[in-house]
């Protein structure tokens, strides 16, 4: 681990899952920057803006959906879980580490999820450093 | 369509590994509709190319350009200026583009960044299934629109070979036997007599196998 590493976080998220970066209540915020993209749906999420995340200096980034059969397009989410798997795959290949790269389900308001997740985030951030390509 | 795969990351990064500045120039046609070489296809190799060249520590500026067409001059016109401002060409055309491109810019190194597979159809969404051997000589017609050359693994011409199982080919167990489905698509027709058609033994000379081909549309010549 990184000492003083203090992870830039991007965050995609659709507004089904919860309106507003603001209505999460983040434990130990001071552990990590973030910034927020919020999508109409989950399924917005393309291959190339996860990228360019990474391109932009995000250490991780994570992109939290509906839980599955909860969609409101039916399909986005698992098309946001799909494509995730996809960059992820590709960030191996590349030598960045697909475990910067986060998909969680996540319910309206479920709050504890969110702060389990991250936490969850954090660990895995600290595990694989720094973004290399920054 | 042609259908096309994007090579590996790492075969492209060595690829490019010569230069400093790259276009990377994609075709909107055939491999935008298989994924491999469309204008979001070659954002998403820009995107990862910059990061892995940086990851590395290498120098390199990647410039994105898609025209609607690589395999004829009227559009990679397009592509001309941005050409002009790189030290090479990273295509993600079929062959047929890659080469159209090297045509018109005969001092510029041009790349394949595909590896073009097949001419094939959406089987459906995200699946593509080859159907055409391009073999110069189609016989559609009496086999009731279902190609053996290319979809039968013995490329038999007339009639099963009579190893298939419910309708599976007994060569792949996934691949529906090509007799199958022309059996049954007759039936469908009301064409069964087509199987007392006597086929000969196909001549290859109108396939790659005479070499290279030519069509001339004299009428279309100036």
């Amino acid at each position: 681990m990184t000492e003083n590493f203090k992870p830039k976080i991007t965050l995609f998220h659709c507004i089904n899952a919860f309106g507003d970066a603001d209505e999460l209540a983040l434990n130990d915020k001071d552990a990590f920057e973030i910034q927020t993209v919020k999508m109409a749906c989950s399924s917005m999420v393309k291959d190339v803006f996860l990228l360019r995340a990474f391109e932009a200096g995000a250490d991780g980034v994570i992109v939290m959906v509906c839980p599955e059969g909860q969609c409101r397009y039916i399909e986005g989410n698992i098309r946001a879980k799909k494509r995730v798997a996809w960059v992820q795959n590709l960030l191996d290949e590349i030598g960045l580490d697909g475990r910067r790269l986060f998909l969680n389900n996540m319910a309206s308001g479920d709050n504890a999820a969110v702060n389990q997740a991250m936490d969850n985030v954090l660990k895995n951030l600290a595990e694989v450093g720094p973004n290399p390509a920054v | 369509m042609i259908v096309g795969e994007q090579k590996s990351i790492a075969e492209i990064k060595a690829i490019i590994a010569p230069y400093k500045k790259i276009l990377i120039m994609g075709c909107g046609t055939c491999v935008k509709t298989c994924f491999a070489g469309g204008e979001d296809e070659v954002a998403v190799l820009a995107s990862a190319l910059r990061l892995a060249c940086k990851k590395d520590g290498k120098d390199i500026e990647i410039e994105e350009f898609t025209v609607e067409r690589q395999c004829e001059n009227e559009f990679i016109q397009e592509g001309a200026p941005a050409i002009a401002r790189n030290e090479g060409v990273l295509s993600l055309a079929c062959g047929a583009g890659v080469q159209a491109v090297a045509r018109r810019f005969a001092n510029t190194p041009v790349l394949p960044g595909v590896n073009t597979t097949f001419i094939g159809v959406l089987e459906k969404q995200g699946v593509f299934t080859e159907e055409c051997s391009g073999c110069g000589n189609c016989g559609l017609a009496v086999f009731g629109g279902i190609c053996p050359v290319t979809r039968c693994a013995k490329k038999l011409l007339n009639g099963p070979c009579g190893g298939s199982q419910n309708g599976k080919c007994e060569v792949n167990p996934e691949t529906d036997c090509a007799w199958q489905l022309i059996i049954d698509r007759l039936k469908t027709l009301g064409q069964m007599d087509n199987l007392r058609i006597y086929v000969a033994p196909k001549n290859w000379q109108t396939s790659l196998s005479g070499g290279p081909r030519k069509m001339v549309r004299e009428d279309h010549m100036i």
